[in-house]
């Protein structure tokens, strides 16, 4: 199942890229296969199948979810965010 | 007088400029371990004076300086002081935070604060040097700008000196005029303009005296572990990028207040967003005194005419909201302000709220259009020197919107007459909670409940009064951190914030502090502040937001609406959950 991804503050900047797709059914599927694909953002962003503390993940710019189990369908958008929104 | 306890000078400098004197105030222990410094002891402080009942631009009103028990300790991000008044913007408590060597060499004048009240007779620089208090003579620095006078006072006074300025804006008494220092600003609710009525072009602070800690070696060592800390991941959002790559994200999540709050995105966001302008433009790293952080990313203008410090909220607040996406006019706008000593939340909040009268016929100013970045300048120059519109806009949206009538106060964006920051509350609702029971008004530094909407805890667009809890949580961890001080940009390093910052208490003070000691301290805080409001005349009226943001959902995002009827019932909640009645007022035991 694919899924387009979002990034953005840190983990854009980790990544080189404003967007990609990744592949999974479930949120842990999603971050293990951007982990792979990008070293540099599962440096600061990504610990196997979880998110690092100080990120956080949202589907469609509405639920915000960490829950590696968390389901997801063909065609979602997951975005990946520095959790501090402070300023 | 007793020894003063470690971190204090157990004594505060209580300033008649009528008089041109100054006198110390002992400050008992048992005050101090209520109301620890910062906003605490400056609110405590301000009550003590009778300033609640005062007129915030008169004789009578009091305004102070205050510092904290960590101010010149080791520990990273402490070198921070409060500036404490009633505000002439809302005619609430009002206290404004700022970072520099004054927060430094103030507290090592040999007071935990300093207190001002009367007025000088003529415009006059306040001399505190080691204690001594001087009135010096001002002339030649009327008229300059924040930066000007810091460089020209430096030429006078020498490097010893930290001072802390009003620009143009101040001096006029523009409602939300600025302190500056060092290119920072105490910004938000106008106390450059209290400052300004008590003609005080600036204040000089030198001094040799210096607190003693009481555990030193445990104390370096926490810092250090800080320090340490304070490199690693829960920061490198400040550090690598700073507050501004927000605008991105919440342009994405339809938060980004757009053209006076109309929308909740900005077509135009890339193009003024940190990621584009670190490629188009120079950008160096900066930071405030005593900080290992280092969240200031200041950026080049064209035509060699220096750089400019950009952060979220001047970025929202002289872009989107003004819906403008030249970068260009945005950073201009930026350096404008920090220069005229003008806050910029509120004036570009004000001059947004100006640009849909416009659109709506209820001013007649064609030339100030939403997009138009001379225009967003024209206007800015304007507020200070009172021309034309000039004398409207000064006034900060909400009286501005009392004198052009039509029910523009509907879409005025403001809380208690403070202009709302880069949150849109219908998409945030925790937040919007938090901006509606501020007691400074709309307020992201004193409530941080926009994290409890980023996370799972709430549905964002859905927040019930079961979820109060969490937004006093956050406004009583913001009011402990502004008054040990701490930057709020180090929050993310604490583990467990109370008793970590119990521990770093108990080792500069020797108190045997307790997270829940510093948990009631924090709900202490609070409700002084409400005291001083009730006290000003607040009723439960305004705890509320904009008439619009109650009725409309965003147009480009209908989930995020939020109804008067469920904005109440959160409000209720949270009096509760504060132990208040539920329309606010605080029990007589408290
Ligand atoms: S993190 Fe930023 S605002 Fe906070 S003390 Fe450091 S430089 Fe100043």
């Amino acid at each position: 199942m694919q899924v387009v991804v979002e990034l953005f503050g840190i983990a854009r900047a980790r990544a080189g890229v404003a967007q990609t797709t990744a592949h999974g059914h479930c949120l842990g599927d999603v971050l293990a296969d951007l982990a792979a694909r990008f070293p540099r953002l599962a440096e600061s962003c990504i610990a196997g199948r979880t998110l690092r503390p100080g990120f956080t993940a949202n589907l469609g710019g509405q639920r915000f979810v960490t829950a590696q189990e968390t389901a997801l369908s063909e065609g979602d958008t997951v975005l990946l965010l520095p959790l501090d929104a402070g300023g | 007088m007793a020894s003063p306890i470690p971190g204090f000078h157990s004594r505060y400098l209580r300033i008649d400029l009528t008089a041109g004197s100054g006198e110390p105030v002992p400050l008992a222990e048992a005050f101090l371990r209520q109301h620890l410094g910062g906003s605490g002891l400056g609110v405590a402080l301000l009550l003590k004076e009778g300033a609640a009942t005062a007129d915030p631009l008169s004789l009578a009103a009091s305004l102070a300086f205050v510092f904290s028990p960590l101010v010149g300790s080791p520990l990273t991000t402490s070198a921070k002081f409060a500036v404490v008044s009633k505000s002439p913007l809302t005619h609430r408590i009002n206290d404004s935070l700022a970072s520099s060597g004054f927060a430094l060499a103030g507290k090592k004048t040999g007071y935990d604060a300093i207190l001002l009240t009367g007025r000088a007779a003529r415009p006059s620089i306040l001399v505190i040097d080691d204690g001594k208090v001087d009135l010096e003579p001002a002339d030649e620095f009327l008229g300059l700008s924040t930066r000007e006078t810091e460089q020209a006072l430096r030429g006078r006074f020498g490097a010893e000196f930290q001072t802390a300025t009003i620009g143009p804006a101040g001096e006029r008494q523009v409602s939300y005029a600025t302190i500056s220092h060092d290119g920072r600003h105490a910004g938000r609710g106008g106390s450059g303009a209290v400052l300004g009525s008590k003609n005080i072009k600036a204040v000089a602070v030198r001094g040799s005296h210096r607190p003693q800690w009481a555990d030193p070696p445990a104390l370096v060592e926490l810092a250090r572990q800080f320090s340490q800390k304070s490199f690693g991941p829960a920061t490198a959002k400040y550090r690598e990028l700073g507050t501004a790559s927000n605008l991105l994200t919440f342009n994405r999540l339809n938060v980004l207040p757009t053209r006076n709050f109309q929308q909740g995105s900005f077509a135009g966001a890339a193009a003024i967003s940190p990621e584009e302008l670190g490629v188009a433009r120079d950008r160096t790293r900066s930071s405030c005194a005593a900080c290992t952080i280092g969240c200031e990313h200041l950026y080049g203008l064209r035509n060699g005419k220096g750089s400019v410090r950009l952060e979220y909220e001047n970025l929202f607040a002289l872009g989107p909201l003004c819906g403008i996406d030249d970068a260009e006019a945005v950073l201009e706008a930026c350096r404008r302000c920090d220069d005229l000593g003008l806050d910029t939340i509120s004036a570009g909040g004000t001059i947004a709220f100006a640009m849909e009268c416009v659109e709506r016929g209820l001013l007649d100013e064609p030339w100030l259009k939403f997009g138009d970045g001379p225009a967003l300048l024209q206007a800015l120059d304007l507020i200070v020197t009172g021309d034309g519109i000039g004398r409207l806009l000064a006034l900060g949206s909400r009286r501005m919107a009392h004198e052009i009538g039509h029910d523009s106060i509907d879409f005025a964006p403001q809380v208690k007459g403070l202009e709302i920051p880069g949150y849109d509350p219908r998409g945030l609702q925790t937040m919007a909670l938090g901006f509606a029971v501020g007691s400074r008004g709309a307020d992201h530094n004193r409530s941080g409940a926009y994290e409890v909407d980023f996370s799972e805890a709430v549905d964002r667009y859905n927040v019930g009064p079961e979820s109060a809890h969490l937004a006093v949580e956050t406004e009583d961890k913001a009011a402990l951190m502004d008054s040990l001080i701490l930057c709020k940009f180090l929050r993310g390093v604490f583990t467990d914030f109370f008793k970590e910052s119990a521990e770093i208490l108990s080792l500069v003070t020797g108190w045997e502090v307790t997270a829940e000691e510093l948990r009631q301290t924090a709900r202490r805080i609070v409700t002084a502040k409400k005291r001083f409001n009730i006290l000003a005349g607040w009723t439960p009226a305004e705890d509320t937001l904009p008439e619009r943001m109650l009725q409309q959902a965003l147009p480009d995002d209908t989930r995020a609406q939020l109804s008067a009827d469920r904005l109440a019932a959160l409000v209720r909640a949270y009096n509760l959950a504060r132990g208040w009645s539920p329309e606010g007022w605080i029990p007589e035991a408290e």
